[in-house]
């Protein structure tokens, strides 16, 4: 019998092998490997059942909600981590897909189901504290995935691993001071000591205001997919770590300072990413201030202590994908074009012309992270500001204000995009010779589609993230 | 023949002050020099005083796997440098800077700099010892020093370099500093295998990094 557990950690390790292998001379199938692993564990992880053996291949049985020891440790897959599962699952999946096409024989495919496997870890390993030595050896693997080829080395990268790095010693060290409050409970000032330890680690580990330089140089200077799965896959591996911190721990969350350090935080966040976001000369950073804008907003959302408020964060986790996974694909397709060097302002004039597909992924990404209508990003932005209007309507106007920002910022480099290429006459001339083939076009129109269909319909997932919020019962009543 | 045991027990006397101020000065090394044969002996010999320090507070086999994995690591960075310096050799040649043999004993402004940061971090630390030492039940005054320090002064290198190596080399000096201190609270074979795992990762990583920068100084000396 095969443990679920092991299933999820072992298969993507052994896939990614393979498609290390295969990438180099059939990059195509290795793509698709990489993209089949990835939904046939989403969906094992969505729909298998936990409570009994599943008939697979070769007269073997699964049993997904079977627990499998690890060094001394517990690794076991319980109802609450289906969705999230699926959702590390689902989301690399896309991401893989975007990657055949934007970026075909990156060390992304192999890495990146590395890192699935190791953040599958994460989330499965008991006790939790084990998770933050997993999800820093994430780290360090992921800055192969980061390294864009022919590029200097990722600045992003390593920033990336040294705020990761930063933040174990807290993680590891609120355990034992758990403990050793559970010994002696008069000491009530080691719980103090131990939500100091994991708001600022974990606060590393999201990327938050002050310490959000790692998220702009990933979205700056790396791969701009890899980057994408860091920020989506890897934070959203993060932000359900933090959820199984509140729910295992409660009295973090009634912690006093607990509610105004969370608003705080992803104040300072939406403030900072609106300010630098229109700024930025390069499409890169914009990016990176765009996700800053939206962590932010998931911070708020968290921020609330109520079941609204996880809802929230759950839905923003999971349509953050579309908005990035669209950027980093136009910028990735756009890069390629400008030589594989830095896509500065200047560099756009006309390009929109040679890479309309690109250039349809920026518009639709930047709509979606900017939470502006008709886009996948719209839904959960506009809840939260129906939900925050009530009590905090000048937050609710910060978020307002910082997508229009971020949509600014794009909006000048679209202008850019669309400008007609001057010949050496000083004339305008429109090249029709776009350089992106018709499955490109189709991989953006599926994800488009994709982003805008959740736009109009967000009925289709918001009911799966209210429905994963009940698990947690953490919050204000 | 000696066994490890005994090897270990002839060099005891220095696993403790001795080995403090081993590791302020090869870090003191890490933080200050440029040469990257000076850093890989650097972290090699710091490798040696952390494993000193944890025979005090782990079993000695423990330890030595420990140390292993340390000298694993710089044996990767060895290679890697040697490799990086091959490939990076002939820009050099094409653009020779004459250089005065005096010139070798003077201290350049940014080093002199990264001295006195170096002197101020372990004042801090030496300080943070004093204020705030970690429970005295687990950890000794002394290992708490090397703690503070090593951290510190792994901060200081990841913040003042953005080399690979540099940074590499400050990550691994701050973790081991938290190693001397975690191995005391969870002495586990699981932990020490996982935090031996990451740092083998994060070497892995830098020199990959490093080899990346490598080639691409040559690809320009090359055009």
């Amino acid at each position: 019998m095969i443990s679920g557990a092991l299933l999820l950690l072992v298969l993507p390790l052994a896939m990614a092998g393979i498609v290390y292998i295969l990438l180099r001379w059939l990059s195509t199938l290795a793509a698709w490997l990489a993209v089949g692993t990835s939904l046939a564990l989403g969906f094992a992880a969505m729909t298998l059942p936990l409570d009994q053996p599943v008939q697979a291949w070769g007269g073997r049985q699964i049993a997904m909600g079977e627990a499998v020891t690890f060094l001394g440790r517990e690794l076991v897959f319980e109802q609450s981590d289906r969705m999230a599962m699926a959702f590390l699952f689902f989301t690399a999946a896309g991401l893989f897909l975007l990657a055949w096409r934007f970026a075909p024989r990156a060390l992304f495919f192999p890495i990146g189901l590395g890192l699935l496997s190791l953040l599958s870890a994460t989330l499965l390993i008991r006790p939790l504290i084990y998770a933050a030595l997993f999800l820093e050896m994430a780290a360090a693997l992921a800055v192969f995935a980061l390294q864009a080829e022919g590029r200097a080395p990722t600045r992003g990268g390593l920033r990336y691993l040294t705020f990761t790095t930063l933040a174990l010693p807290g993680v590891l060290v609120t355990h034992w001071l758990l403990e050793r409050y559970a010994v002696t409970p008069d000491e009530t000032e080691l719980l103090s000591s131990a939500s100091i330890l994991l708001a600022v680690s974990f606060a590393l580990l999201l990327g938050a205001v002050p310490f959000h330089t790692w998220v702009t140089a990933v979205a700056g200077d790396s791969l701009p997919l890899a980057g994408t799965f860091v920020l989506t896959v890897g934070n959203g591996a993060v932000w359900f770590l933090l959820l199984d911190f509140l729910e295992t721990y409660p009295w973090l969350g009634s912690y006093p300072l607990f509610t105004p350090l969370l608003s705080g935080v992803g104040v300072a966040m939406i403030v900072i990413g609106a300010l630098l976001a229109p700024a930025q000369r390069r499409l890169g950073t914009l990016i990176g201030y765009a996700a800053l804008v939206d962590s932010g907003a998931s911070l708020v959302a968290l921020g609330l202590n109520s079941r609204l408020g996880v809802s929230l964060v759950l839905l923003s986790l999971s349509v953050r994908p579309f908005g990035l996974a669209l950027l980093a694909a136009g910028l990735g397709g756009l890069r390629a074009r400008v030589g594989g060097g830095d896509v500065m302002t200047e560099d756009l004039r006309g390009m929109g012309w040679q890479a309309p597909w690109s250039t349809v992924a920026v518009v639709f990404g930047a709509l979606s992270i900017a939470g502006l209508p008709i886009s996948a990003g719209f839904a959960c932005r506009w809840a939260l500001c129906r939900a925050l209007a009530p009590s905090s309507l000048g937050t609710a106007l910060f978020l307002l204000v910082a997508g229009v920002s971020v949509m600014i910022g794009v909006w000048r480099r679209f202008s850019v995009l669309l400008m007609r290429p001057r010949s050496p006459e000083d004339r305008s001339v429109i090249p029709l010779n776009p350089t992106e083939g018709r499955l490109t076009a189709a991989v953006v129109i599926v994800v488009v589609a994709a982003s805008v269909g959740v736009g109009l319909f967000p009925q289709v997932v918001a009911p799966l993230a209210d429905s994963l919020a009940g698990t947690y019962t953490f919050f204000l009543p | 023949m000696p066994t490890l045991l005994d090897l270990v027990r002839s060099v005891s006397f220095l696993a403790a002050m001795p080995a403090v101020a081993g590791l302020l000065i090869t870090a003191g090394i890490l933080v200050v020099a440029r040469d990257w044969r000076l850093n890989v002996i650097a972290l090699t010999v710091q490798y040696f005083f952390v494993v000193l320090l944890l025979t005090r507070q782990i079993q000695l086999e423990v330890a030595a796997v420990k140390g292993l994995v340390g000298w694993l690591i710089c044996m990767v960075f060895y290679l890697t440098e040697r490799r990086a310096d091959a490939l990076e050799r002939p820009a050099e040649i094409a653009e020779p800077v004459p250089a005065q043999r005096w010139q070798r004993w003077m201290m350049s402004a940014r080093a002199s700099f990264h001295l006195l940061a170096v002197i101020l971090v372990a004042v801090a630390a030496y300080t943070a010892a004093l204020r705030i030492p970690l429970p005295e039940t687990e950890v000794p005054r002394d290992i708490t020093l090397a703690c503070y320090l090593l951290a510190g002064l792994g901060i200081l290198l990841i913040g003042i370099s953005e080399a690979p190596m540099q940074m590499g080399m400050g990550l691994l000096t701050f973790l081991s500093g938290f190693d001397l201190f975690y191995v005391a609270l969870e002495p586990s074979l699981a932990v020490a295998g996982l935090l031996g795992g990451v740092s083998f990762l994060i070497a892995l990583a830098a020199a990959y990094l490093r080899t990346v920068q490598a080639a691409g100084s040559a690809e320009e000396g090359a055009a």
